[in-house]
């Protein structure tokens, strides 16, 4: 099981967690798991296409997922998945 | 009977609703809702119990629809939101426009990337209208300065016209089934065919109920000094169409400028039509010297209307869906602008106030009496 962390803005399209496990040995396949299971939080990560949304980050532990593999970044059991909106905008 | 004027105001930072008793003397605001987040669409709904709709576009999180269904005091999101299939390719961008449908549940909402969908539950689940987001010409239009968009829906029973920046307008007679582009005598200033069969910049559309036939349009003007391939293409900007939008004739000799965003006609007279013509430079009050200009006689002369504005040093842009009347005997305008001042043209557009003078950037101003 990896861990994925919510961010304070979308933790209202998931009952309020602000993490939970989910089965998962990539990014990939964790937006998948998202996508069937929290489809409503899923809705705000990508878009129809399936692309994750241009002002969001993905993080594996302390590693930007773009530093690694992208969204074919693997996952081991105990990683941590933290989405970081950009920090952009005025 | 319906006593209270509710204004609702889409800005880049989220929905606000004003609402003022029928002498429209002094509003309250509310909001903002969904804050944060650019609206550029909103819809008070009048069929039945009265019911707000505002999109809600996050670049961050994407597209939502809001609703309301006590009169702008608390927002919540619809089911969902228009979505194109999953295997269509496109994504949706921005929520432009929303219109009431032929049922009372029914909503039109046309979205960037151009196209159309419809709902039949009060905005709870959509589906595209494939006879214009499916057209055979949708994957050769154009994104204008503010995005590829399907931004005005004006209905006529079966008649259904649409506008697309930069697509033209589209007519169905169909009740949206399908689809023909009707662009004879719209000008594309920025092509070098100035009059193609499709592409052009139209930035507003709007009709009258006593004049089956007529819409006045607000088309991309500006292009008096155009040096290249066709010469100047002047007075393109503001048109008139007594065939359904078949046709179009500029209605533009008299106006300081036929560049301008919104276009807007009178509750009670078709012959009466607003527009607020901007330099073509720089989008921006002529001479820095605000003014909505009228006509009473259907685009044959235009009137200044500045009473109340600043003279001089006023320099904001009033967008497409910035300004709208509401139907009392004795309208008044409300107009909303980048600046972020909310402003009240009272007696017609004769006495312009300002409402509100500090909002965020306003997209969009729609306005009913409820």
């Amino acid at each position: 099981m990896v861990t994925v962390y919510v961010p304070s803005q979308l933790r209202k399209y998931c009952r309020g967690a602000t993490r939970f496990p989910i089965a998962a040995d990539t990014v990939q396949s964790a937006l998948g798991v998202l996508e069937r299971e929290h489809a409503a939080l899923y809705r705000n990560l990508c878009d129809e296409t399936g692309a994750l949304r241009g002002h969001l980050n993905v993080f594996v532990n302390a590693d930007h997922m773009r530093d690694l593999d992208g969204i074919d970044t693997t996952l081991a059991p105990g990683d941590e998945v933290t989405i970081v909106p950009a920090v952009s905008g005025g | 009977m319906a006593d209270r004027v509710i204004v609702t105001i889409g800005t880049r930072k989220g929905v606000f609703v004003a609402e003022g008793a029928r002498p429209r003397r002094r509003f309250e605001l509310r909001g903002p809702f969904g804050p944060g987040i650019p609206v550029y669409a909103t819809l008070i709904d009048t069929r039945g119990a009265p019911r707000i709709y505002a999109s809600s576009c996050s670049p961050f999180f994407g597209m939502k629809l809001l609703r309301s269904n006590n009169l702008g005091k608390s927002f919540t999101e619809t089911k969902s939101a228009p979505a194109f299939p999953k295997d269509d390719g496109r994504a949706l961008a921005n929520i432009w426009s929303l219109e009431a449908g032929k049922n009372r549940r029914e909503i039109l909402c046309g979205v960037e990337p151009a196209s159309l969908f419809r709902s039949r539950d009060n905005g709870n689940s959509w589906a595209m209208v494939p006879g214009i987001s499916n057209h055979e010409h949708a994957r050769k239009w154009e994104p204008g300065g503010g995005g590829l968009c399907l931004h005005t829906i004006v209905r006529d029973g079966q008649r259904w016209h649409l506008a697309i920046s930069t697509g033209g307008h589209y007519l169905s007679e169909d009740g949206g089934e399908t689809f023909q582009a009707a662009n004879t005598g719209v000008g594309a200033g920025f092509a070098p065919d100035p009059y193609p069969e499709f592409g052009q910049c139209v930035h507003k559309i709007a009709r009258h109920d006593d004049a089956p036939g007529r819409l006045y349009m607000q088309n991309h003007g500006g292009w008096t000094h155009w040096s290249g391939p066709g010469g100047p293409r002047p007075d393109i900007g503001v048109l008139r169409s007594d065939d359904y939008g078949r046709s179009w004739r500029s209605i533009a000799r008299g106006l300081p400028s036929d560049f301008g965003f919104p276009i807007v006609v009178h509750p009670q007279d078709a012959d009466t039509v607003y527009v607020v013509p901007l330099e073509p430079e720089t989008r921006t009050c002529p001479g820095g010297a605000p003014a909505v200009w009228r006509s009473e006689n259907g685009g044959g002369s235009w009137r200044r209307l500045a009473q109340g504005f600043p003279r001089k040093r006023s320099y904001f842009t009033v967008l497409r869906d910035a300004m709208d009347i509401d139907r009392a005997r004795t309208p008044a305008l409300y107009m909303g602008t980048t600046t972020g001042q909310l402003w009240i043209g009272r007696e017609g557009g004769e006495q312009w106030d300002c409402l509100f003078d500090s909002l965020p950037p306003i997209h969009n101003v729609k306005v009913a009496i409820a």
